[in-house]
């Protein structure tokens, strides 16, 4: 996984690891931003957002110990920043998946290709955002994963807690939900919660 | 469900097979299908117009699905952009807090150890009974820099002025509007308006002579302060000695050691000082906080006393009612209407005449000579400490206490559901709200009562004591709530707010009843939750104070979705 948009700061995450709070600052001046939409994309509420991209913060204090400096600290934090909103999401919605787990054996209906093609041409990105928010937990995350994150099919699974053949299903159901939501069609949307 | 295991149709591509189905279609689309597949893939799509239209869909739908989601569409908080330097902060407020705590130890140690200095002090007239009076009302204070400032008042006092720049740094760095403000209101306080008649005198003996008519207000500050003139205004004094024998037409509002009103004073004496004596008139009421307060024989207060510190003497006449809470209250003259003491004793002697109801509630049944001229009967209840625990009565009060404050948060949860949450959700950092609840806790009620003494500030003073007072109120609902999300977990709907309140709220009561008359245990813990609480709520409040960011120029991802 690569994040070109992010500003490498292999030094600042060094002098971080050795206390230095100036770094920290630095640090959470460079992706406290991208976290924070990381956090809105993937968390119902701007509440919900605000706190979490706190909370990775200070969760970041503990884990950077952990950090492997050989390779990308943005997708390493994106990977922290996963699994903390992952494990928000699941805690609030274990009731609801026991309620709709069946729905995921639902089949999927196959697109008639044009009409998707005229409904993607059709949508906003605002409309995408607003339609976002109605989606079940698990599909919203693995949009946010696949699409915000730009992370890999393994990386998604793991952060899921799914086989990784699996994620592909999960991909297509999230987009499924998603077009639903676009055409104003909720019940699948609401099915669809993981 | 799982992933199919042959993701194109089983006829393959090139035969006559009937089209790619969606998964196929997507995987191929990510690159997620081996050599071989992918090949078979394209070759299909290549003959199928159906399957190469929704090969393109698919496509296009995660671009767009990349694109919404990395527009940044909102600016980042500023809660969270002020989130690194409210961490450097909260080292601020622990450091403050130590200081406070270490202020505290000295006059710990001061009041316990350092008795032949308290003595000393005594002996020169300075016999003050708290640090307040100490630091504010004695006649050493005004004295002069030099000579008398001790440690104590030198520790108490950068303190005081430490919380101040760590409350107010951020405006006065940035110029803000209230620095223009404090600098109006140091301008105004220090120099007198050209177009009044405002008046302002110190010194060491600070006088208004025989002959002299003052027109409008006079601010009087000094060891020594005598009033043999007329005021036609308030007076505001601060001084060690007062005396006021002549006339003033407004009120007197003071700071002192001890007060004498020979004189008249046609509207209200309000006052913090160690002893008041009035052999004079006062037209309306007398607000005294501090020792004790006299109404001589001669003496007239044409409203209610209200005092709260210390023993009351009515020996002339007071025109309307006594506000109490103190140790005694002596009336041998006449009191017009009623009595309401809260005290440890109210003797009435046999000169002593009251017009309306007496209501005492103290340790002891109060003490009226046969001669007394009384309205109606005392109404005497015996105060009550620790044993109101062991009646049902306390309980049943409990149950309708916690209805009523179950009503108040419901109420402010549905006016003002946003920063309600805020407040529970600062709560829950348990640690910050704490530390910040015990400054608050006891720092706002200092600073509120420093600012009443302060002329301009009584006004400011008394909004912010009632302010606290309120937040104290509130506290427990908040911890009432973050209790309730612990259990029940965090939701944004209102009434599930409300009703994990209800329920947090029910349970911290539940567990507090039975540790509250546990003395020292008992209190310990009630002031935990009332700390946390307010610490939370002026957390929140902080927040809201904090400016808005419009925009954020920091990077962003930008993920490469195929």
């Amino acid at each position: 996984m690569s994040v070109p948009g992010m500003t490498e700061t292999t030094e600042a995450v060094a002098r971080a690891r050795a206390g230095d709070a100036d770094a920290w600052g630095e640090l959470y001046r460079d992706f406290a931003p991208a976290i924070f939409r990381f956090c809105r994309r993937a968390l119902p509420t701007r509440e919900d957002a605000e706190d979490a991209t706190m909370e990775i913060f200070m969760k970041l204090r503990d884990k950077l110990s952990q950090y492997d400096e050989t390779r990308s600290f943005s997708a390493w934090l994106y990977r922290v920043a996963a699994n903390h909103c992952w494990d928000i999401l699941r805690r609030r919605k274990i009731r609801q998946d026991k309620e709709t787990e069946d729905v995921e054996d639902v089949p999927l209906e196959h697109p008639d290709p044009s009409q998707l093609d005229k409904l993607i041409e059709q949508k906003t990105s605002e409309e995408v955002r607003h339609a976002l928010q109605k989606l079940g937990a698990r599909a919203r995350m693995a949009l946010v994963l696949r699409y915000y994150s730009d992370m890999s099919y393994d990386e998604i699974a793991d952060a899921l807690g799914v086989r990784r053949a699996f994620v592909g299903v999960v991909l297509l159901r999230a987009r499924h939900e998603l077009r639903q939501a676009l055409e104003g069609k909720s019940a699948l949307a609401a099915g669809g919660t993981s | 469900m799982s992933e199919p295991a042959n993701p194109v149709s089983p006829e393959g591509p090139g035969g006559t097979m009937d089209h790619l189905d969606e998964i196929t279609c997507l995987l191929y689309a990510e690159r997620q299908l081996d050599r071989a597949r992918a090949q078979a893939v394209s070759a299909h799509a290549q003959d199928c117009a159906a399957c190469r239209t929704l090969l393109k869909a698919l496509e296009r739908e995660s671009r767009l699905l990349t694109r919404a989601m990395l527009e940044a569409d909102e600016p980042l908080p500023a809660r969270l952009a002020e989130f690194q330097e409210r961490a450097r902060k909260s080292h601020q407020w622990i450091s403050g807090l130590i200081f406070g705590l270490a202020a505290t130890g000295v006059y710990a140690l001061y009041t316990n150890f350092v008795e032949p200095w308290q003595t000393r002090l005594s002996e020169a007239g300075f016999g003050g009974t708290s640090l307040l009076s100490l630091l504010v009302f004695q006649g050493a204070f005004w004295k002069g820099w030099q000579s008398v400032i001790t440690l104590l008042e030198v520790l108490a006092m950068l303190t005081v002025a430490g919380f101040g720049l760590v409350i107010f740094r951020r405006r006065l760095r940035r110029g803000s509007a209230l620095a223009l403000v404090l600098a109006g209101l140091c301008a105004a306080l220090a120099l007198p308006s050209p177009a009044g008649a405002t008046e302002f005198r110190k010194g060491t003996t600070v006088e208004v002579r025989q002959d002299e008519t003052i027109k409008g207000d006079i601010y009087l500050s000094g060891e020594r302060i005598r009033i043999e003139g007329t005021v036609e205004g308030d007076v505001f004094v601060a001084g060690k000695d007062i005396d006021i024998d002549g006339h003033v037409t407004g009120d007197v509002i003071s700071g002192c050691q001890a007060m004498r009103v020979r004189g008249r004073v046609d509207g209200n004496v309000r006052a913090a000082g160690n002893n008041g004596i009035i052999s004079g008139s006062v037209g309306r009421g007398v607000t005294w906080f501090g020792d004790s307060v006299t109404v001589d024989t001669t003496g007239k207060v044409g409203e209610t006393v209200s005092m709260f510190g210390g023993n009351l003497a009515v020996d002339g006449q007071v025109g309307r009612d006594i506000l109490f809470f103190g140790h005694e209250v002596g009336v041998n003259g006449a009191v017009l209407g009623s009595i309401w003491e809260r005290g440890d004793s109210l003797i009435i002697a046999s000169t002593g005449q009251v017009g309306g109801r007496i209501q005492f509630k103290g340790d002891h049944e109060a003490s009226v000579s046969s001669g007394a001229k009384l309205a109606s009967p005392v109404e005497f209840t015996q105060r009550e400490r620790k044993s109101e625990y062991s009646t049902g009565h306390y309980y049943i009060w409990r149950i309708i206490w916690t209805a009523a404050f179950i009503l108040l948060g419901l109420v402010l949860f549905l006016l003002l559901p946003k920063f309600a949450s805020e407040s529970v959700a600062a709560g829950e950092r348990v640690g910050a709200p704490i530390g910040l609840g015990v400054l608050v806790f006891f720092g706002v009620p200092i600073a509120a009562l420093l600012a009443c003494v302060t002329v301009v500030g009584i006004p400011l003073g008394l909004l912010t004591l009632g302010l606290w007072f309120f937040a104290i109120n509130c506290a427990e609902l908040v911890v009432g709530t973050v209790v309730g999300n612990w259990i029940f977990g965090r939701t944004t709907d209102v009434w599930g707010q409300i009703g994990r309140m209800a329920a947090g709220f029910v349970l911290v009561r539940i567990v507090y009843t039975p540790i509250a008359p546990l003395h020292v245990i008992g209190i310990l813990v009630g002031l935990g939750i009332w700390m946390w609480g307010i610490g939370a709520i002026s957390l929140a409040l902080y927040k809201r104070l904090q400016p808005k960011v419009t925009g954020s120029s920091m990077g962003v991802p930008v993920a490469a979705a195929s």
